[in-house]
């Protein structure tokens, strides 16, 4: 017996009478035996104390009464993903996801492939007794064809499916380094399964990746046979289905490795984007001469055109002069069907209503955009949109001022389609005085503050904008 | 495997209580020692093996046979009578693991931030971040995923973990994990994905798993689509999975909320060692907003009860388990016990305009927003009108409720659901014996939330009916 098993099973009905030192399994049982390997095995690799052992549900469900390590008790079929979880909250810990087949192969069919191809290192211990045993017997993914269950009483036949090698399966999957199938039958392999487990927990030791053993177990119960018929049964009818042998044994270098957490309050500031340095502010007010205390806009137009960037450099350029700002954009599969628009507030105090359905000012990019959006903006509202696409504006409320620059043709001149909601923003600002132009520029270049080279392109294209407005305002 | 000549080898014995008559080692021993015995074993009703070790030559396979880890088992070279010691055998546990202490949360000041322009899914990766949690688990879907793209780029900087689980049922399933190891966890989902996790929810409340989920919630049912419903409501206070199950639930209304209450959120999940819920609405997960910075950000200790996997927590069980009745009962009754301490310190409820309101506008979340600019509006008018906006849905703020509700002529509740809200509203007056005055709702469906003028004209004409 190895230190590995409490010398007193104080979970097990609180440790009273027999139940204080012996298993819950029933006599001849499989999962007394590999268990008892397994202890062996934390004792000898000297890794009790890092060692978190994963129960699953099913006959082995209680496994944290007998292992005298780290325990934890996982949903039906969910060890592996709970093992991840551990895994990498301390990667120096060992961690053992040991299932049966309903566990594993049936309802946790999704976790054990996700564990077993992103190749976390982990220890999966996965005991096929060919029958669901803490339910009653009932047929399990590994139920050998013609084997009688509660679930399959003529037999298992084609209708309810074949039996699973997962051993096979799991071998097949890029994140296991070892895999083999053992079995408990006889002494010489019942000292194959103890080296295997040992081994699957070695290739995690030396942060290799998953070491998977499949072991042939019996379950006398459900078999109505004694323990020594189900040996018998196990080497003669589950054998010749589930052949043993080491299924994947690769030569893999260890890659498993994750620093400590960083909790230094300067790497925490810069990564999350945030600074001490205040931006210099341009507005004397509130732009009362467009709202007493509450702007809505409406930037619209294809996916691409920019709306949702420029639609954010008005809400950051209202917030850098202390005003309250929002930004909704249209998301997911509306964004897709090729429009795209943001509504935008901007407000003295606090924004309340964060869309925008009458908008005072409007940024149209395509046609549909100004035919949709147009008729909703608020009498004495304003509309930019982009004369370069749209040549004939459609009737709109007289008060409403209507603003045509040629957005796409002056970025393509400038040698960057994508500048041109830059241009929009130019026109939008001169128009109507929104935030002063130094606001907007300045909005632009913390944008950019990463990609340094692309600011004078984008001044150049703002003050474009502002141009071909002017340029406009004069001539009418 | 013992070694050394035949003699030194270790014979066996059996503990006769301990045997389960499998027969297993009989057929194991080479040397023909043991077999089954005829005597029953009057403690277990087995008749277990003898051993007659004549021929025995101390080859051990015998114990490696068997399945009981007291069961067969080498005679060691001490005196026998310690093999038989009562304390060891019926005393306190045996196990050399030693008590665990708790390492504490370490605050770190931060200095003066220029407020940030987030939107709200951003905004609450960067208040967990700043609340210490440095491990992500989610599965995408819309519209909450800007949160896990937003960890999923920032946490490998600060040598965090970003894992995308294979589904959402994984998802709650590592958090449990990580969770259960004492680490600060977190995911962003939507309603469809919430759905798939509340049996691990339940198994978080049950095992006492501290964890941060939020949901910024969309239509359904089913697939409904991606507009900002608030219909989880219901799922989130009365249906976090099975059995006894309660967890704080928060309502942020502003891309700052979304970030504070973050920060709340995990203060209240190792607080109370439970899982925690950010319910926010799809508006909210994709609105940018200003977002000012708090002026600290916390360094996670190590809670005493984490199974690490180190000599210190080695004691330490994550199980949601308790066989016998009576020990349920006693769980239940000390779940009941977290649920009403956090019924009785955690109520939190924004009141606007309420002190001498005839009547109270009730709303969370973005739909809250619209009912305070009705507020303004109706004030204008000079209609007495507040805004009760519980904070905490569940638990539902009701004491600050009954403080002003003798004076309160009516209730209108605004809500993008069903009347979840107002579900949770009426079920907590009448917890708290409060005869409700009249209530009236503006309710939508399907992601349109109930715009300002709506609830101004609702009120209005309820008015000028009365009058
Ligand atoms: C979600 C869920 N579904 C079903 C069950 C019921 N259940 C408990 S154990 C089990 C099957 C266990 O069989 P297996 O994994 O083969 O383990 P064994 O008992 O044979 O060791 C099932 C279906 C459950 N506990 N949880
Ligand atoms: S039912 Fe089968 S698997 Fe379960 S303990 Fe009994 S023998 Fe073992
Ligand atoms: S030690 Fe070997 S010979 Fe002796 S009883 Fe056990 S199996 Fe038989
Ligand atoms: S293997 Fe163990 S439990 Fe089974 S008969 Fe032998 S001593 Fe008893």
């Amino acid at each position: 017996m190895s230190n590995v098993f409490y010398e007193k099973f104080e979970r097990h009905s609180h440790g009273e009478g027999l139940k204080g030192q012996s298993t819950h399994y029933c006599p001849g049982c499989g999962h007394g035996l590999i268990q008892k390997y397994l202890a062996e095995s934390i004792a000898e690799l000297e890794i009790q104390d890092r060692t978190i052992a994963v129960s699953p549900v099913g006959c082995s469900v209680f496994m944290y009464y007998y292992l005298d390590v780290g325990n934890t008790q996982a949903a039906h079929g969910r060890a592996p993903a709970v093992a991840i979880g551990h895994k990498v909250a301390n990667p120096d810990s060992v961690l053992i996801s040991y299932q049966g087949d309903g566990d594993l192969a049936s309802i946790g069919i999704a976790e054990i492939v996700q564990a077993a191809q992103m190749g976390i290192p982990l220890t999966v211990i996965f005991v096929n007794n060919a029958i669901y045993g803490m339910t009653g017997g009932q047929m399990a993914p590994t139920t050998l064809m013609g084997q009688k269950s509660a679930t399959t009483p003529t037999g298992r036949e084609r209708l309810t499916g074949q039996p699973m090698k997962v051993a096979e399966t799991m071998a097949l999957l890029d994140g296991t380094v070892y895999v083999e199938r053992v079995a408990l039958y006889d002494n010489k392999l019942r000292m194959r399964t103890k080296k295997a487990i040992k081994k699957a927990l070695q290739v995690q030791i030396d942060n290799r990746g998953v070491g998977f053993v499949e072991v042939l177990a019996e379950c006398p119960t459900h078999l109505k046979m004694t323990p020594v018929e189900t040996e018998r049964w196990v080497k003669e009818a589950m054998e010749p289905i589930f052949p043993l042998g080491v299924k994947k044994d690769l030569d893999s270098d260890p890659w498993f490795h994750l620093e400590k957490p960083s909790f230094e309050p300067d790497r925490i500031i810069e990564v999350v984007g945030a600074t001490s340095e205040e931006t210099d502010r341009h507005c004397d007010g509130f732009p009362t001469h467009i709202d007493s205390h509450d702007i809505g806009l409406k930037l619209a137009g294809a996916g691409g055109d920019g709306a949702q960037t420029a639609a954010m450099l008005i809400a950051k350029a209202a917030v850098t002069e202390g005003f309250d700002s929002t930004h909704i954009p249209s998301y997911g599969p509306e964004s897709r069907g090729g429009t795209s628009y943001a509504d935008v507030h901007v407000a003295n105090e606090e924004v309340l209503s964060p869309a925008a359905p009458r908008p005072h000012l409007l940024v149209a990019f395509n046609a549909p955009s100004l035919e949709k959006f147009g008729p909703t903006v608020q009498p004495g509202g304003t509309i930019v949109y982009d004369s370069s696409v749209i040549a004939e504006p459609p009737e709109l409320d007289p008060s409403v001022t209507l603003v045509g620059v040629p957005c796409t043709e002056i970025a393509r001149d400038l040698g960057a389609a994508k500048v041109k909601n830059v241009v929009a923003l130019g026109a939008l600002q001169a128009a109507t005085q929104l935030f002063p132009r130094e606001t907007f520029l300045t909005s632009v270049r913390q944008a950019l503050r990463h990609n340094c080279a692309m600011i004078e392109l984008n001044e150049e294209a703002f003050g474009w904008g502002a141009r071909a407005f002017e340029e406009m305002a004069g001539a009418n | 495997m013992p070694t050394g000549n035949t003699r030194t080898r270790p014979k066996p014995f059996v503990m006769p209580q301990f045997c389960k008559a499998c027969g297993r080692c009989i057929d194991a021993c080479p040397k023909d020692c043991i077999s089954l015995g005829t005597q029953i074993e009057s403690s277990t009703g087995f008749t277990p093996v003898v051993l007659d070790l004549e021929a025995c030559n101390g080859c051990g396979l015998c114990f490696s046979a068997c399945p009981e880890p007291f069961g067969l088992a080498p005679v060691p070279n001490e005196f026998e009578t310690e093999l038989f010691d009562p304390a060891k055998t019926f005393g306190p546990r045996q196990s050399t693991a030693i008590e665990p202490v708790a390492i504490p949360d370490e605050r770190i000041p931060l200095p003066d931030l220029e407020p940030l322009v987030l939107k709200g899914n951003h905004a609450a990766a960067i208040g967990a971040i700043l609340a210490g949690c440095r491990h992500f688990f989610g599965y995408p879907i819309t519209p909450s995923t800007e949160g896990a793209e937003l960890m999923a780029k920032l946490l490998p900087q600060i040598d965090g973990v970003f894992v995308q689980a294979v589904s959402e049922v994984a998802t709650i399933n590592m958090m449990y994990g990580c969770g259960g190891a004492g680490m600060p966890c977190m995911t962003f989902t939507s309603s469809p994905g919430f759905s798939l996790m509340v049996e691990g929810i339940s198994y978080m409340i049950g095992a006492e798993v501290p964890g941060v989920i939020v949901d910024v919630m969309r239509g359904g049912p089913g697939l409904g689509n991606i507009a900002p419903e608030q219909a989880d409501i219901k799922l989130l206070c009365r249906g976090l999975g099975h059995g006894n199950t309660h967890a704080p639930v928060l309502a942020p209304s502003t891309p700052q909320e979304m970030l504070e209450m973050a920060l709340l959120a995990f203060e209240l999940a190792f607080k109370y060692r439970h899982p925690v819920v950010i319910a926010g609405d799809g508006y909210l997960g994709q609105m940018t907003g200003r977002v000012t910075l708090p002026d600290s950000m916390v360094k996670p200790g190590m809670p005493e009860w984490a199974v690490w996997g180190d000599e210190m927590h080695r004691g330490n069980l994550i199980s949601s388990i308790f066989l016998a009745e009576p020990d349920l009962e006693a769980h239940n009754i000390r779940l009941n016990e977290k649920y009403e301490r956090m019924a009785a310190e955690e109520q939190r409820a924004d009141l606007y305009q309420c002190e001498d309101a005839d009547w109270l506008i009730v709303a969370c979340n973005t739909p809250a927003r619209m009912a305070k600019g009705a507020v303004q509006k109706l004030r204008q008018e000079g209609i007495k009108a507040g805004l009760f906006r519980p904070i905490t849905l569940w638990p539902f703020p009701i004491d600050a409720l009954a403080s002003i509700i003798d004076n309160v002529e009516g209730l209108l509740v605004v809500e993008g659901s069903n009347g979840q809200l107002e579900d949770e509203l009426r079920l907590a007056m009448s917890h708290a014996g409060i005869r409700h005055p009249r209530i009236e709702n503006v309710r939508h469906f399907g992601g349109i939330l109930p715009s300002l003028a709506e609830i101004v004209d609702k009120l209005t004409s309820l008015l000028e009916v009365a009058a």
